[in-house]
């Protein structure tokens, strides 16, 4: 913007002045420039990162200081030529004065948002900042708030499980919530499609069986979890069973044999220094993905409802068979809503917590097999090593950070608005 | 492909139950013969849309009947009847590019890709918008998009083609010229076209046959300019010719019909139906020329049905005069006109005094007598 002040406030005396003005402008395109003239040339590692970071830069810039959009635009110089400068909507003419009025007035928004930003900066940015900084604090104590020094220490010792006894181990954890996650929200979600769209066809009962779709939503996930372990549990002692939950009776039909689904003796895999305590993940998945339902269901059946019948109508007439309308028409119609439910449900199960505690126990399972990365945290809040908890948080950050980072990249290429 | 429409009915039914349903296609009986471009023509709301539907399978009948050639094709399965179907608004599938939405209908049939590929360039070739098909739909404008849509109902080469007021959204320039196209392409590959449009203009100009409906009703069938010149009652009178056709309310006294005072025609003879009993017992009808009975009428008279004359039959009050190169056209007015003006069209040169009253005398063919409860044409 520097080249902007150089001009002439009152008057601009020729247009080819006025048109170097506008291209100029935008530190974008002046970065473009040298690529233009070795138009063949590949821009170099460096210039691309240059690029990247100028229009970064740009781009935050264009989130605080809102300008004219046609500012940004350069028009080509026999236009410029033709229009009367004073009619050329940029705001090269501005006074000193003007421009402070109107930076003032482009402004007044922050008003506007103030007290939410104020409370946000008290109950998220300075936790989260704080977080961030205390996570390099060795030895800190939550309690004297002393600490030994700054360093990686923390970041090293939960990464190699090396937290002491007693504690949950960040591998284990961080492998049960990427499993949980991700093999349980897409499902949930294609899941959802489906009863959507079946719910959709239907005519009576539509509104009933709504309502019963969506009655898991208002229940306690800690009771339900709970309440949906009882369905897997075996009752009495390894010795001498009292009673098998409705699942095991239910596969004792098909001549399956019971299987401790969630208690101690549960089966697990051994895969070099993590366990995989596989019937429990089935619990948990088949948990996960039952209570994520009734929000997607929702979500998805208005996503439906508000799509135009003549495209079904139309793929009649083209003969599309059900599946194909399914796939090739009405999931791409909602893609949207589908990509909002994927990353919302990703970030959320990334975060998962009281329903493991409700089917495993406040111990996650035995000795944190089941933790997730959340369990983890606690876990080490509880027994007062706050720097692993510190550490954990900024990893799982980061991990979530990653996870959306490449959903927004394939939604980006795979989503059309 | 030649279909036979026999009695097709459709009832909806109606918001509240009590209430009688919908007849939305009422008894409705024509003929489409082959490779013809047949207009269903009439206000919103008269049963075009539904017809169409019917036709394309997407609606079933309430009663009646569809034949295609020999087949009855009345619950066959839409993507079965091997039709094409342009949408109103031509539901393209915003997701897809215009090639994939061309090639969608081939897809469905397993045709192998590259063929798929190639007839979809052949069909977008036809509509002149292969140049177009990297883009989605959002990037093209109406025109360029109910050509995609012809193109999408084209390319399965159809044996009928159904266009639901595909010209409605375009401009008056692009409609003139999409239409003089829907007639090529209706030429070029001799598919047996149904085209649905309440603007009689676009019928009338690029119809075969021409189906007048009004309230589900058919009023009419015949070739445009048959319907024009000989309609069957008032309604199909008023609905074809811009500018509208002049209607009076006039009566016939003493074998004469007059407007306001004045006798505009002298001796009417009507054809009379008579039904004509043999000795043998067999009904027989016959048509007879008898003059007008005393009655009540609707006179109309076609604004190009004046001939300016001095001493002429009926005398207007002059509005004002409109000139339009060609022609020019008078703008009257008449107590006994059931509109506010009357319009005159005349050659432009014929020499008009400088005049607020007007006599004219009428073009016999122009001018059509009304029953006037039951709208029917008398003469
Ligand atoms: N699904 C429906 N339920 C009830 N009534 C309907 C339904 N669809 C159409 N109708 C009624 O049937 C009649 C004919 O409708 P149709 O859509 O065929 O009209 P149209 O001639 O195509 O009109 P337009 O020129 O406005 O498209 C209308 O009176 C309409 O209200
Ligand atoms: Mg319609």
């Amino acid at each position: 913007m520097a080249k902007k002040d150089n001009i002439p406030n009152d008057e601009v005396k020729n247009a080819a002045e006025l048109d170097d003005a506008v291209v100029t402008q935008d530190a974008a395109v002046d970065a473009d420039l040298p690529q233009e003239s070795a138009a063949e040339a590949k821009p170099s590692a460096g210039q691309k990162i240059k690029d990247w970071f100028v229009s970064l830069w740009d781009k935050i810039k264009s989130a605080f200081v809102s300008e004219r959009k046609n500012e940004q635009l350069a028009l080509p110089r026999e236009l410029v030529e033709k229009i009367p400068p004073e009619m050329l909507l940029t705001d090269v003419k501005l006074t000193k004065k003007e421009k402070v009025v109107r930076f003032l007035r482009s402004q007044s928004g922050w008003l506007f948002v103030l007290p939410a930003v104020l409370l946000m900066c008290i109950f998220t940015f300075y936790p989260i900042i704080n977080a961030f900084v205390s996570a390099f604090k060795e030895n800190y104590n939550a309690t004297t708030h002393r600490f030994d020094g700054w360093g990686f220490e923390n970041f090293k010792r939960v990464i190699m499980s090396d937290t002491g006894t007693g504690g949950a181990s960040f591998v284990q954890c961080l492998v049960n919530t990427l499993v949980f996650t991700l093999v349980s929200v897409p499902l949930s979600t294609l899941l959802a499609l489906l009863i959507s769209v079946a719910l959709n066809s239907i005519k009576p009962l539509q509104k009933a069986y709504q309502t019963v779709l969506f009655l898991p939503y208002l229940t306690n996930s800690l009771a339900m979890g709970a309440v949906f372990a009882t369905f897997f549990t075996i009752i009495g002692t390894s010795r001498h069973v009292d009673t098998y939950g409705i699942v095991n009776i239910m596969l004792g039909w098909f001549g399956v044999e019971p299987i401790d689904w969630v208690g101690i003796g549960s089966p697990t895999w051994e895969l070099g220094a993590i366990t995989i305590p596989w019937a429990k993940y089935v619990v948990a998945i088949v948990y996960e993905v039952w209570s994520g339902l009734p929000f997607k269901i929702l979500i998805l059946f208005s996503a439906l409802q508000s799509v135009n019948k003549q495209y079904y109508d139309a793929a009649k007439i083209d003969g599309a068979s059900r599946s194909t309308v399914l796939w090739k028409v009405t999931a791409p119609l909602i893609s949207p809503m589908i990509s909002y439910l994927l990353v919302t449900g990703i970030m959320g199960g990334m975060k998962q917590y009281s329903a493991i505690v409700g089917l495993f126990g406040d111990q996650m399972g035995f000795n944190y097999d089941m933790g997730t990365m959340v369990g983890y945290i606690y876990s080490y809040i509880e027994n007062g090593k706050t720097g692993y908890a510190f550490a954990g948080s900024v990893l799982l950050f980061i991990v979530i950070m990653i996870i959306t980072l490449i959903n927004t990249q394939i939604s980006k290429k795979r989503v059309t608005y | 492909m030649k279909i036979s429409i026999e009695h097709l009915t459709k009832a909806f039914p109606s918001r509240n139950k009590k209430g009688d349903p919908v007849i939305a296609v009422n008894d409705m009986t024509i003929e489409i013969p082959s490779g013809k471009l047949v207009g269903l023509l009439g206000p919103s709301g008269c049963g075009k849309s539904t017809t169409l539907f019917m036709l394309s399978g997407l609606e079933n009948p309430t009663a009646g009947r569809i034949m295609f050639d020999d087949e009855d094709v009345t619950t066959l399965a839409p993507e079965r009847r091997g039709i094409g179907l342009v949408f109103q608004n031509y539901a393209l599938y915003p997701h897809m590019t215009v090639e994939q939405n061309i090639m969608f209908p081939l897809t469905n049939m397993r045709v192998p890709k590259e063929e798929a590929k190639a007839r979809a360039l052949d069909a977008a070739r036809l509509v002149q918008i292969e140049d177009l098909m990297a883009r989605k739909p959002s990037e093209l404008s109406g025109g360029q998009q109910q050509r995609v849509a012809i193109a999408r109902a084209l390319v399965k080469m159809p044996n009928v083609l159904l266009l639901d007021e595909p010209l409605s959204n375009l401009d008056a320039r692009l409609r003139l010229q999409t239409r003089e196209e829907i007639k090529r392409i209706q030429r070029e590959t001799g598919i047996t076209t149904v085209f649905v449009t309440h603007d009689q203009e676009e019928a009338m100009s690029i119809c075969d046959i021409m189906v007048v409906m009004k309230l589900g009703i058919v009023q009419q069938i015949g070739e445009p300019q048959h319907i024009y010149d000989d309609p069957n009652n008032l309604f199909v009178a008023n609905f074809l010719g811009t500018p509208p056709i002049n209607v009076f309310k006039g009566k016939a006294e003493g074998g004469n019909v007059y407007i306001g005072s004045q006798a505009v025609m002298k001796k009417v003879k009507v054809p009379v139906k008579k039904l004509h009993e043999a000795e043998d017992g067999t009904v027989t009808e016959e048509t007879t020329n008898e003059i007008i009975s005393d009655q009540e009428l609707y006179v109309g008279i076609r604004p190009e049905g004046f001939i300016y004359d001095e001493k002429g039959v009926l005398t207007l009050n002059v509005d004002h005069i409109e000139v339009m190169g060609r022609d020019k056209s008078v703008v009257c007015e008449h107590e006994s006109s059931t509109k506010p003006t009357v319009r005159c069209i005349l050659d432009s040169d014929v020499a008009l005094p400088d005049s607020d009253k007007f006599s004219f005398n009428l073009k016999p063919n122009k001018v059509f007598l009304f029953n006037a409860e039951t709208e029917e044409r008398i003469l």
